[in-house]
């Protein structure tokens, strides 16, 4: 376990608790020349506090909702509030305490990461022992106090993502949004990244974070919202949406191959509507698949087979995913 | 409150500022470029081109003359020449014509003088034919044949010099040798009556010609090849200068960390004004080196050192709109360009589109009268006639105020586009 630095934000109760952290309103984008819309007329509303994860495929209408929400882009219809305001009416109000950390890393290479802190730190508006702290604060948080006078050409794509995350944090924000912070990066870097999301939400900053890794929805988000093109197909807590998907399968990893014979032996065992067999994988569908598993087990025994793995009545976040989407080319 | 803001945008201007300028130190081999560029071109072009602006045609390349007549004819040819200054003479007095024309085949000469033996003689015997008024038909002397021979790529412009001198020394001679005729006659006719002919040379009818150029105030340098190529060559550069300013503008935006600040308070003055002024620098040091070169080392290599007028205000009032000007174009080409190719290559083919029309890459002297006219669209010809208003024609502040106020006006349009477009992004 990483230890906790002192120096993330916290934040106080302020005037806006109670008001959503983020709230979508019919948002539409149709951008000039395309036909299908960007974005479909979303609603969605963020709460304060918790990791809230947007899903969706390639193409789906992610970035283009991180987009609007940073203000780098009008929607066609409809509205985003960030704390009550509107990001459009009121951006001042808003880019105070919002961060947004970019999908590729917005830094500038022939900088260091020190300077490219300090710079972004000062548009913030940030300066004197305050921005110093905060620099310091965001090296800590990235791991690269030792590395802070290196220009950043020089390294991999896991340091540029650090930075480009603590960038998004020199100012302390309340809500940090942050559009996939982890693609194509080396397991330390994605580690760290996500300890320090969860050390972020205890301090009480809410969190956008648009992925396309299921793991990384299912283990960091408290609710997820699932897009794809441009229309929010569903939204909740990831146990509601595990629900979703159980549909009575009962999945089973053989220690060898099985044999030609073994889908009909199951399909004549009462209650098993359906099995699909590849390689060392059986998938036996049924409406009942309490009463299904013991008979199952038994003849698998008196054949000889020997059970890897065997999972029942639970699916993954990828599976609904895929179910809601029928996207099977989505990613991990 | 407002004073607040106003000092918070400042410190952000500074570091937008140091930023530009770290970003660029560390690009060395661009700035090696952006310096020894504009030096380099001046430098080869001040010297190749010498001649074209000077008022020495044939200097830069040696004529030969063959006087196989050592009398007064060949003589007289010989100081002809000599006393033009600005010919570079190679002298022979054996040389055969064959010979000449082949020495013009190789290349070795690209004009030749051939006075032939005897000259003088022949032309005697003629003027004597002449004023014994012997009819044309029973004249036994032919005229004398001086020959000029030519490379046929010699610029004709330098072949009708060199044959206007030829054709002066043999007015000169003519004059010469009939006014000698003509006392020996008079002293024979009228014996101890005749004192000699009166001294035209020396009472003139006409007072020595001596070109005078016109300018704002009288007695002003000659223009040369430095004074067009400087300030030719530190515009173009500075033009140039839009061609990284651009790309790199259009990387950031690549990067993110364009957006990245538009996702912050930072006004789009703080942005564009942060990468303008370190680039505004480098064309201040453009410049002083490009002139620091003119009027020091130039006159080193042999060529004219760079007269510099004297109004040094007018100088920086021009260099400073002429960096506006350019930096404003720089600037609107990589708000409106997508990618960094489009940003290149746009506003590098611009720049060369605008220096050729504007009297950068031509001088506009030489240019057809309808290209002269066109000129005036290109902000390149507004740049170098505000210097050539300080180099050539001693002018000062309050004569090159149409050109910088055009410049500037350039890049106040230029800027407020780019800042209208930067807004509009969002």
């Amino acid at each position: 376990m990483m230890p906790m630095p002192s120096s993330l934000p916290t934040h106080e109760a302020n005037p806006t608790e109670g008001v959503p952290a983020i709230e979508l309103r019919r948002l539409s984008k149709v951008f000039p020349g395309s036909r299908a819309p960007a974005l479909d007329a979303i609603d969605l509303i963020v709460p304060r506090g918790g990791i809230f994860g947007i899903i969706g495929p390639n193409g789906a209408g992610k970035t283009t909702l991180m987009s609007i929400l940073g203000g780098l882009l009008r929607p066609s219809s409809g509205s985003a509030r960030i704390n009550g305001c509107d990001v459009f009416a009121e951006p001042e109000a808003i880019k105070r305490i919002l961060g947004l950390v970019p999908q590729e890393p917005a830094i500038y290479p022939t900088l260091t990461a020190r300077e490219n802190l300090e710079y972004f730190g000062r548009m913030q508006g940030l300066s004197g022992d305050h921005l110093e702290n905060r620099v310091a604060a965001c090296l800590e948080l990235a791991e690269m106090s030792e590395e802070a006078d290196q220009r950043m050409e020089r390294f991999s794509g896991g340091y540029k993502r650090r930075l480009n995350m603590v960038i998004g944090l020199i100012h302390e924000p309340e809500i940090l949004i942050l559009d996939e912070p982890t693609v194509a990066i080396d397991p330390h870097s994605r580690v760290l990244i996500h300890h320090r999301l969860r050390e972020l939400d205890a301090a009480g900053i809410t969190i956008l974070i648009s992925t396309h890794y299921m793991e990384e929805a299912e283990m960091l988000c408290r609710e997820i919202a699932i897009i794809n093109h441009g229309k929010l197909l569903v939204r909740g807590t990831v146990p509601e949406l595990l629900a979703l998907g159980r549909d009575g399968n009962l999945e089973l990893q053989l220690f060898d191959a099985a044999p030609a014979d073994l889908a009909g032996k199951l399909k004549s065992i009462p209650g098993v509507d359906a099995v699909e067999i590849t390689g060392r994988r059986v998938v036996v569908a049924s409406e009942h698949p309490d009463l299904i598993v013991a008979p199952i087990m038994q003849m698998l025994l008196a054949d000889g087979l020997k059970v890897r793995t065997l999972s029942f009545g639970g699916t993954k976040l990828e599976q609904v995913f895929i179910a809601l989407t029928g996207d099977h080319g989505a990613p991990k | 409150m407002m004073q607040n803001l106003v000092m918070q945008n400042l410190a952000k201007f500074r570091a937008s500022v140091l930023k530009e300028a770290r970003i660029i130190l560390r690009d060395r081999q661009a700035l090696i470029l952006f310096f020894t560029m504009p030096v380099i071109f001046v430098l080869i072009l001040s010297l190749s081109l010498r001649d074209v602006f000077g008022d020495r045609p044939g200097a830069s390349f040696p004529v030969l003359l063959v006087a196989q007549d050592q009398a007064e004819v060949g003589r007289e040819i010989v100081a002809t020449f000599r006393a033009n200054r600005s010919i570079n003479l190679a002298l022979s007095h054996d040389a055969s014509e064959a010979q000449v024309r082949q020495w013009l085949i190789d290349g070795r000469y690209r004009f030749a003088v051939l006075v032939p033996a005897g000259a003088t003689d022949q032309a005697k015997r003629r003027l004597g034919e002449i004023m014994a008024d012997v009819p044309l038909d029973l004249r036994l002397e032919k005229p004398v044949q001086v020959q000029a021979l030519a490379d046929p790529a010699l610029r004709s412009d330098y072949r009708k010099v060199l044959e206007g001198t030829l054709s002066l020394a043999l007015h000169g001679i003519e004059m010469k040798l009939g006014r000698e005729q003509l006392e020996q006659t008079l002293r024979v006719t009228q014996g101890e009556r005749f004192r000699g002919l009166p001294d035209l040379e020396q009472s003139g009818l006409f007072a020595p010609v001596h070109g005078d150029t016109v300018t704002r105030r009288s007695g002003g340098p000659t223009p040369s090849s430095v004074q067009q190529n400087a300030p030719a060559w530190t515009l173009l550069a500075m033009f140039f200068l839009a061609v990284p300013l651009s790309v790199s503008f259009i990387k950031e935006r690549e990067q993110g960390s364009l957006f990245r600040l538009q996702t912050m308070s930072v006004p789009a003055w703080v942005v564009l004004g942060g990468k303008a002024i370190p680039f505004f620098v480098i064309n201040q040091i453009q410049m002083v080196s490009v002139l620091a070169v003119s009027v020091f080392v130039l006159p080193l290599l042999g060529g004219d050192p760079l007269g510099l007028g004297d109004s040094p205000l007018a100088l920086i009032l021009m260099g400073a709109s002429a960096s506006l000007a350019a930096i404003g174009f720089g600037i609107a080409v990589a708000m409106y360009a997508r990618t960094t190719e489009q940003a290149a290559g746009f506003s590098s083919a611009t720049v060369m589109i605008m220096g050729a029309l504007g009297g950068i890459l031509v001088p506009k002297a030489v240019m057809l009268p309808i290209m002269q006219n066109l000129a005036v669209i290109s902000p390149l010809s507004w740049g170098l006639d505000g210097f050539l208003d300080v180099f050539v024609r001693g002018g000062g502040v309050r004569e090159v105020l149409p050109e910088a106020l055009a410049l500037l006006t350039f890049a106040a349009i230029c800027h407020a586009f780019a800042i209208l477009r930067y807004r509009r992004r969002v």
